[in-house]
């Protein structure tokens, strides 16, 4: 399992929690972003088995390590993930600071967890940080500009860049030629009368019918062309009652110009090669001054302050003058305490549901104390002499008795023990909303396992997007796309897929480092009647009618084993048998068989890791 | 209240194992379960005792999102007018941010003075303008505060604060702490609802209505007033009712043959998660087909069923309310009336005016004639106000303001016919009886019978709060 590429997936989705990752730039606009090279990389990473300290200060300092390679800058991608306020009539630099605490606060409670982000109004009143550490702190993190990477070969990428400021120029000089504005578009297009709007291409007319706000680029400058070839008829022909503006042989020229340069953009944009891109962090060359910001407000500065790391850890090992990679460094030393803890506890909390210490992200004064501390040292001691080894990290813990012990309920540990803190038994646990969508894909026999890509787009329940500001196309993939992993899904933070938000799936609104697992209604709505879950009910149908050789008995108990990995009881497969042969189902056999595939996918044990 | 006679959630799912199930030994092993009440523990929107006796068992908040002008519809300030394209004092703006700072910093913004005419009202004499002359109609039943001031002036981080008390996403809305709080009565229906109506979605859409850190049980489902009002409510297509019946008969079967096996309450808890779907899929239809409302009460919304509309879901919330359902969160969009095109305040104004002030009074009047005003609380407002000084766009407009804006309240142990708090004579600041953002959210949790200091949730270390470390509660607007 561990050598499987799928391993890599899952312990990625879980740090990806964490670095809140989304597809979107969240707030009020939300407009689309590219970084899913990051969730790559971090898929990568799990992989390839990367030593956590390699791992941590790779996305902490990629862009600042000697020779920097490309993998390592879209590393940084770890911290691009805040959100983005697009709005307009905002002060850029606040949000750039809420962005900069935000790198903050989630690096103290993803690798050292701790809850620094108290710190930044005042200091710490538990634990030993101080408002001036927390802005020290602050400073390692206030150098930086956020670009975006283009990657592949760089060729190509000077190819793009090249004909990108081509077409740029001519699509102004196009612009100044004919002077179409969105403005004027949309005057054009108000003025349509049906007539002459029949008169115009489909694809054009379809277009129409999509409200002004609502339609892509593609879509806006297909009309654009539109526009500017029904104002050529309007000049050329003077067909349609519009004085000529000028002497029609210039206007000729004019158009003869125009026809050209389009031509010309035709092709450039044919020739654009397809470069993915990437959000990273660079350090900037002239650093910006930190201060204290008193009461963590950016307008109000207090004492200067420079990047140095709390006097409550280990000393940093390069006092003078420290930069990230010093800081990232720092954090992996074996010397500091918590961070191997609190990597292995998370570990531990993924497999048990709880972590040794409940309170992963708080490590302090507040926080519970560890269910079993010498547990948790030893395995924190093992993860830094194996040398950061996630992979083996994972086969010890799972290959533990007390991991492999059943989840059975005990009546008699009820009053000692009430919430198993002691793990005299394993945790049923609720499976992860991705996980949940997985199962199904895998039970149906659809699913595709390709690894990394851009995200895609899974079917959803029409009207998500009455509830955005801005209405968004959900492009429904066909084909392959279809049936990726629930981890593929675009991630659009002001509207996520309901099927991941209503199984617990985080917001990416800051770090989670911990999942909650609800046990709702909407659950149920979702796995019983979402259109997705459904198409995967009959293909799971489809695929034990296609089983050759075996009876109604033969099939239920195929089902029943795609689906639990389990045979069913004799009780259960006679449920199962009386609702194929109900006649208020169906007598047919498809219908039948899917309402078997219904129930089963509905199933608590289906979405419930035993 | 009224409840509709749904037996509970146990006797109900009690009932269906031994009328249909016919399983045995195992429905012996999972009725003592549910006997034992875990279940109903385990069910998160159950009602729960809050700190102290509720005034109010049910909140609807009127959001009017963008940033209503309290100043063409609520502050009367002579004094603005007759100041009309001066340049403000420059001690009122030394110092102070705004949104789209920029256009500010051309030249010394002049006054503006409002067009709209204002007159008193009521027994209470409330200053109404004339653009709300339904709402001017029943000053006498609300508390009209014109001294609200909040932290943030952008549009996104505004509405995170007014929903949530902190600026940036991530914290959990006033509707899940309230749920998470005290449960809720509707065993049928989410206990927190958010419904939507104007041009477009809220800006900051999901955060705003999320559970944050809560579990995501408390969080706010959006209601569509049209069609299907839950997502996924409606069997697939090609799934007949009976068809589904069956499919969820099954379930439950198998899943309590589980339950007795391993003895997971949680599985118990996913029975009765099925059961409340299944009610719900049978509810919520009928909730939002207006067509039973009598003519009358149509006309008192301006309320036309099958078309949305802000009245229709002022309907809506009073029926939602008439089911138990413990937070109606109604979204109005488009009162960002920076005088850009038409969002202006002159045609733009008068458009959100006709189509929000009657459905309010409306809702106002009717819960009022149900016996339901005395136990909810009805809120109407936005993230923030506009600025007394104008805005140099394509037509009239104001900015963004926080120093002080307007908003009132109605029911659920609120003082009636009562005018709180004034703003200075140019309208720019609150000059009297000050209520904060988390003020007011401190007396909507006081009025629900919650102690704002005392509902916390232990998250990263620390125990979270609604109002964080602020709040105080507005004595003088309670009944």
């Amino acid at each position: 399992l561990l050598a499987s590429p799928h391993y890599g997936e899952r312990r990625a989705r879980r740090w990806l929690d964490m670095a809140r990752y989304a597809d979107s730039n969240g707030y009020s606009i939300d407009g689309p972003r590219s970084i899913w090279k990051y969730r790559d990389w971090v898929i990568d990473a799990f992989n390839k088995n990367l030593p956590f300290d390699r791992f941590v200060i790779e996305q902490l300092a990629g862009d600042l390590l000697p020779g920097a390679t490309v993998e390592q800058r879209v590393a940084t991608g770890f911290h691009r993930n805040t959100p983005l306020n697009q709005e307009g009539g905002i002060d850029v630099e606040q949000f750039r600071v809420e962005a900069v605490v935000d790198r903050v606060n989630t690096t103290a409670s993803v690798f050292l967890g701790l809850t620094l982000g108290c710190c930044q109004c005042h200091d710490h009143k538990f634990d030993p940080f101080s408002q001036r550490e927390y802005y020290r702190l602050f400073a390692f993190f206030n150098n930086s500009d956020d670009p975006t990477l283009e990657l592949g070969d760089p060729g190509l990428v000077g190819e793009r860049s090249r004909l990108q400021s081509e077409i740029t120029r001519t699509e102004k000089r196009l612009r100044t030629l004919d002077r179409a504005t969105s403005e004027k578009v949309e005057k054009w297009e108000g003025g349509l009368s049906p007539a002459s709007r029949a008169l115009l291409p489909a694809a054009v007319q379809h277009i129409l019918t999509i409200a002004i706000n609502g339609r892509d680029p593609q879509q806006e400058e297909a009309l654009l062309t539109a526009y500017r070839r029904t104002d050529e008829v309007h000049h050329v022909v003077a067909g349609i009652g519009q004085p000529l503006p000028f002497a029609a042989a210039a206007h000729a020229a004019a158009l003869d110009a125009r026809m050209t340069m389009e031509r010309q953009l035709a092709s450039l944009r044919g020739r654009l090669p397809d470069v993915p891109s990437t959000l990273v962090v660079n350090e900037r060359t002239k650093p910006r001054d930190s201060y204290v910001m008193l009461g963590g407000d950016f307008l109000r500065h207090g004492e200067s302050v420079s990047p140095g790391t709390p006097a409550a850890l280990p000393a940093l090992a390069s006092p003078a003058a420290p930069s990230r990679v010093d800081l990232a460094i720092w954090i992996v030393d074996a010397r500091n305490p918590l961070t191997a803890r609190v990597a292995v506890n998370r570990f531990w909390q993924d497999y048990f549901g709880i972590g040794l210490v409940e309170t992963d992200n708080d490590f302090g004064t507040r926080g519970t104390p560890p269910s079993h501390p010498e547990l948790l040292d030893w395995l924190a001691s093992e993860f830094v002499r194996t040398g950061w080894d996630v992979k083996r990290m994972q086969r010890l813990i799972v290959t533990s008795s007390t991991y492999r012990q059943s989840s059975h309920a005990r009546p008699e540990l009820a009053a000692v023990d009430a919430r198993n803190r002691l793990l005299a038994r394993q945790n049923r646990l609720r499976l992860d909303a991705e996980i949940v969508r997985d199962a199904a894909l895998v039970a149906s026999g659809l699913l595709n396992p390709g690894v990394g890509g851009p995200s895609v787009y899974p079917p959803q329940p029409a009207g998500v997007y009455a509830f955005t500001q801005v209405p968004r196309t959900w492009k429904t993939s066909n084909g392959p796309d279809r049936y990726r992993r629930g981890m593929y899904t675009y991630h659009w933070r002001t509207a996520p897929h309901p099927g991941l938000t209503v199984f617990d799936a985080p917001d990416a609104s800051t770090a989670c480092t911990r999942r909650s697992r609800s046990n709702t209604p909407l659950q149920a709505l979702t796995l019983l009647n979402d259109q997705g879950f459904y198409e995967l009910a009959r293909g799971l149908a489809e695929r034990v009618l296609n089983e050759q050789g075996l009876d109604d008995a033969g099939r239920i108990d195929r089902a029943f084993r795609l689906c639990l990995s389990r045979s069913p009881k004799p009780s259960e497969a006679e449920a199962l048998t009386r609702l194929l042969h109900d006649p208020e189902v169906s007598r047919d056999a498809r219908p039948a068989w899917t309402a078997v595939a219904r129930a089963l996918l509905n199933l608590d044990e289906f979405i419930t890791r035993e | 209240m009224t409840m509709p006679a749904t037996p509970p959630l146990l006797a109900l799912t009690r009932r269906h194992f031994f009328r249909e199930c016919g399983i045995g030994l195992g429905a012996a092993a999972l009725a003592s379960l549910l006997n034992e009440g875990r279940a109903a523990a385990a069910d998160p929107l159950t009602p729960k005792p809050g700190h102290h006796a509720a005034r109010a068992k049910s909140v609807i908040f009127l959001f009017m999102a963008g940033g209503p002008s309290q100043l063409e519809l609520f502050d009367y300030k002579p004094k603005l007018s007759a100041l009309h394209a001066q340049p403000v004092p420059a001690e009122f703006i030394q110092g102070k941010r705004f949104a789209f700072m920029d256009t500010f910093a051309k030249e010394v913004p002049k006054l503006l003075a409002t067009r709209r005419r204002f007159a008193r009202h009521g027994a209470s004499g409330s200053w109404v303008s004339e653009c709300l002359p339904h709402t001017a109609g029943i000053v006498d039943d609300i508390t009209v505060v014109r001294s609200m001031a909040t932290d943030v002036f952008n549009h996104a981080p505004a509405k995170c604060f007014t929903n949530t008390g902190s600026p940036q996403f991530g914290r959990p809305s006033m509707g899940a702490w309230v749920t998470y709080g005290i449960g809720s009565e509707a065993r049928d229906l989410p206990g927190f609802v958010v419904l939507q109506s104007g041009p477009r979605g809220p800006r900051g859409g999901n955060p705003l209505w999320s559970s944050g850190f809560l579990p995501t049980a408390y969080q706010g489902v959006p209601f569509r007033g049209v069609g299907e009002p839950i997502l996924n409510l409606r069997p697939p297509q090609g799934v007949d009712d009976a068809g589904q019946r069956r499919v969820l008969e099954a379930v439950r079967e198998l899943n309590g043959l589980r339950l007795a096996d391993t003895g997971d309450p949680e599985i118990a808890t996913r029975i009765a998660a099925y059961e409340m779907a299944y009610r719900m899929q049978t509810s919520a239809p009928g909730l939002i087909d207006l067509s039973g409302e009598d003519r009358k009460t149509l006309e008192l919304y301006g309320a036309e069923p099958g078309k949305p509309s802000f009245a229709n879901n002022c309907l809506l919330a009073r029926r939602l309310v008439e089911r138990g359902v413990r937070f109606v969160q109604l979204y109005h969009t488009d009162w960002d009336h920076h005088g850009s095109g038409d969002v202006n305040l002159t045609a733009g104004l008068d458009r959100v005016c006709r189509e929000t002030d009657r459905a309010c009074a409306a809702l106002v009047t009717d819960l009022k004639r149900r016996g339901l005003l005395d136990t909810t609380l009805v809120i109407w407002g936005g993230e923030f106000g506009r600025t007394p000084m104008g805005e140099v766009r394509d037509s009239v407009g104001r900015n963004h303001h926080i120093d002080t804006y307007t908003m009132w309240l109605a029911g659920g142990g609120v003082k009636r016919g009562y005018n709180l708090g004034a703003s200075d004579e140019l309208g720019y600041a609150a000059a009297e009886d000050r209520v904060h953002v988390h003020d007011l959210q401190a007396t909507v949790l006081f009025l629900l019978g919650l102690d704002h200091t005392r509902l916390t949730f232990k998250f990263q270390g620390r125990d979270f709060r609604l109002t964080d470390v602020h709040g105080e509660i507005v004595r003088k607007l309670l009944a």
